[in-house]
């Protein structure tokens, strides 16, 4: 489970993430939407204790990230698929983050062979296009068998195979009680993959419904994010 | 914390800019070969010679090399953004900064022993029993300035390694050794005596001869510190670095 | 045209170079702060003593701070030019991208050059005058030129070895090399190689383009005028000569 309350952060004059309190359950997969710059990847580093919260708490299985011993084992995330060392392989990469968590090497193949890198394991991981790195990057979130995951636009470079792949695979780690919370632009992928959504807009909570609830009152769940971001896009096109 | 360093040791043999520095450093053995050869080509034709230690002659070159080595093991990682990944596996800052000074110094402190013992000894047996000036002394008696060197190497790797934290920056990392090493040396040389000899003694690179006993150059003389202090200096380097690192990576968001 | 205006801004638009350019400015108050000391050991000395203080002379001293901080510049406004892929896409061909940098970096070079050299020179000679014996300005322009220029020199050697070396850590490695353990390597030769050697090195050039005698033991002096000029050229245009046909041999 991963719980925020009253998280914020300030980048200067910036205000990523105002106030954000939700709480994201196992057993299904929790949609993250919200327009550019509306605080998302930030309230990921927040969980993770990458970032320090300007005040507030966020949370996992009711700690914090700083305080476990083994993370990798409990928490699973991908931030950034492009955050390899370009000179190191696709098995040394999976194998130095297994390593520092007691994660032996039989893993480390298992999880290549499951995201289907097993071919290029040796090969040098900035050789990867952006798809390849972004199953390396699931690759590694998956290492420790951990019962909450964080995924921040996945979907992103992946050919429509390796979408419906991330699909099935986000189901299935749902419902075998793990916790999952998934950013991503792509509304009518989110609609097939995702149970509940969250959407924040300039920092702050929007709506914190089920699919079922967004989409009632609008024609899809597009329409009902359109209508329900409108005031929070900071970044749009002029119209 | 078996583990954080199992996995540091993985991530500095993993890549290639590791074997490059340890390549470049130990080119010294072969530089310090073809040096020997020629000091022994002019002694035969000229008798004797007073000419300079190899393994002193070249070792700017070991230092620079495994300092940049100390400074990539963290900037590397800030510049690719494999840091954040890394704190994610190992959210206690402080042991993943403390994995990485002690497989960086590990590996230095082999790496420039091996280098400069090697240079150190394949040169003497080059030289025979002809007179070079560096060999005017015992095989033996000359080990411990080799072993200094080769621990002033690795506290210097760990200086980068922290002044890399420090500075989050590939070029500012390595310019900041490069200050310690140089810069700041070669200013302090031009002061006026006796402050040039005093304020050159607590220069990195003139611990090293200080820690033996040595002097320091011609101009400069013998320096204040006795060994055990220049010693202690040596280490405050190493440490005052890696804590500014630490306070840095601590403070800082990832 | 644009392209240069385009490197320009990249430039100016990157703090780092902001604090790369304070840092090599900045060598003037370390001179300052030499000068003060060296006040210092003056005041206190004895009459006798006082007769033979002897100083060096601080722009060439401290130098090496702008040289290294603008050969620096120089090298990462190649090797960290993450826009490189799309600039390429705007500007097809890369050369035209290598030049501009070349200029922006020489020609902040030039200028951050003559800003700390010439004002060493008159900062610590306004300290010290009246306690050390100094030079006059008419007899050292003629040095305090080709040191000026030599920090623009850095600054286009350190584009070319970014392109060589394609990495920041590789690069400055070799520019450090070039710059301090070549002559520190090289002073230990056995004559005549130790003056030959030390007498190409970029620290000897600019006595040597002036004329004037020697001032580290450490270089040589064997070197006309014309000749230590072509040899300061050559530092700043072969790498970036060579960096060229390299960026055309490895990608068309
Ligand atoms: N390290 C940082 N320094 C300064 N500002 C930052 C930093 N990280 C994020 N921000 C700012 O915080 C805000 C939220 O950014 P964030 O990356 O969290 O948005 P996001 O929801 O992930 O957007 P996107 O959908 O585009 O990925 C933005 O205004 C951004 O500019
Ligand atoms: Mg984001």
């Amino acid at each position: 489970m991963i719980e925020l309350r009253q998280l914020t952060k300030r980048y200067g004059d910036t205000l990523a993430v105002d106030e954000l309190s939700f709480r994201v359950e196992p057993g299904h997969v929790t949609g993250f939407l919200g327009p550019n710059g509306a605080g998302k990847s930030t309230s990921m580093r927040l969980v993770l204790g990458l970032d320090a919260p300007t005040s507030g708490q966020a949370l996992v299985n009711g700690g914090r990230y700083a305080d476990l011993r083994r993370p990798l084992h409990e928490v699973g995330a991908l931030l950034d698929a492009g955050a390899v060392h370009p000179g190191r392989s696709a098995y040394n990469h999976l194998m130095c983050l297994a390593l520092s968590n007691d994660i032996g090497a039989r893993r480390v193949a298992q999880v290549l062979e499951l995201v289907g890198l097993s071919g290029v394991a040796r090969k040098k991981a900035g050789g990867f296009s952006l798809g390849m790195k972004q199953r390396l990057g699931i690759a590694a979130a998956l290492l420790g068998d951990p019962g909450v995951l964080m995924f921040d636009e996945p979907v992103n470079g992946l050919d429509p195979d390796g979408v419906r792949w991330i699909r099935g695979l986000m189901r299935g780690l749902a419902e075998e009680g793990r916790t999952v919370l998934l950013s991503s632009h792509l509304m009518s992928e989110m609609a097939l993959t995702a149970d509940r959504i969250v959407i924040v807009g300039r920092g702050r909570l929007v709506a914190d419904a089920t699919v079922a609830e967004l989409t009632a009152g609008y024609p899809s769940l597009e329409e009902a994010y359109m209508a329900l971001t409108a005031s929070s896009v900071e970044y749009g096109a002029a119209r | 914390m078996r583990a954080v360093l199992a996995s540091e040791w993985l991530k500095l043999r993993s890549v290639g800019s590791t074997g490059y520095a340890v390549g470049a450093a130990a080119l010294t053995i072969v530089l310090g070969i073809v040096w020997t050869l020629y000091v022994v080509s002019l002694a035969d034709a000229r008798g004797s010679i007073r000419a300079a230690a190899p393994e002193e002659g070249f070792l700017p070159l070991v230092q620079v090399s495994l300092a940049v080595l100390g400074v990539l093991a963290i900037t590397s990682e800030q510049a690719d953004g494999m840091l954040r990944t890394s704190l994610a596996a190992v959210p206690r800052r402080g042991r993943l900064l403390f994995a990485k000074a002690a497989v960086v110094g590990g590996v230095t402190l082999a790496a420039s022993a091996a280098v400069l013992i090697a240079t150190y000894t394949i040169s003497r047996l080059i030289a025979g029993d002809r007179a070079l000036g560096f060999n005017d002394i015992g095989l033996l008696d000359g080990l411990p300035t080799v072993l200094a060197s080769a621990l002033s190497v690795a506290v210097l790797a760990l200086v980068g390694l922290g002044l890399g934290a420090a500075t989050r920056s590939t070029a500012a990392g390595i310019f900041s050794v490069v200050s310690l090493l140089f810069v700041l040396p070669s200013v302090a040389a031009y002061l006026p005596a006796p402050w040039n000899t005093r304020v050159a003694s607590i220069m990195l690179p003139n611990l090293v001869p200080q820690i033996a006993g040595d002097r320091l150059s011609r101009r400069l003389g013998d320096g204040v510190l006795p060994p055990w202090a220049a010693l202690l200096v040596l280490i405050a380097y190493g440490a005052a670095a890696l804590l500014a690192g630490y306070l840095v990576l601590r403070r800082r968001d990832a | 045209m644009s392209v240069l205006a385009a490197e320009w801004l990249k430039v100016r638009s990157i703090r780092s170079s902001h604090l790369i350019v304070g840092i090599g400015l900045g060598s003037v108050l370390l001179a300052a702060g030499l000068a003060w000391m060296a006040i210092g050991m003056y005041e206190d000395a004895s009459p006798s003593m006082r007769r033979s203080a002897r100083i060096a002379e601080l722009e060439e001293v401290v130098v090496i701070v702008p040289q290294l901080c603008l050969g620096i510049l120089g090298l990462v406004s190649w090797t960290s030019d993450r826009v490189l892929q799309t600039s390429l896409t705007i500007v097809p061909r890369r050369w035209p991208v290598l030049m501009s940098k070349a200029a922006v970096a020489g020609g902040l070079g030039l200028v951050v050059g003559a800003v700390t050299v010439f004002g060493t020179f008159f900062l610590s000679r306004g300290m010290l005058a009246g306690r050390y014996p100094v030079s006059g300005f008419a007899e050292s322009w003629p040095i305090l030129v080709p040191t000026s220029i030599s920090v623009a020199v850095f600054a286009v050697l350190g584009v070319g070895l970014g392109v060589i070396m394609r990495s920041t850590a590789g690069a400055v490695a070799v520019l450090v090399g070039l710059v301090y353990v070549i002559p520190m390597i090289g002073g230990n030769l056995p004559e005549p190689w130790s003056e030959r050697l030390g007498s190409v090195m970029m620290g000897a050039l600019p006595r040597e383009i002036a004329g004037a005698s020697l001032a580290s033991s450490v270089y040589g002096e064997l070197l006309s005028p014309v000749a230590a000029a072509l040899v300061l050229a050559a530092y700043a245009l072969l790498p970036l000569l060579a960096g060229a046909w390299l960026l055309r041999r490895r990608d068309a």
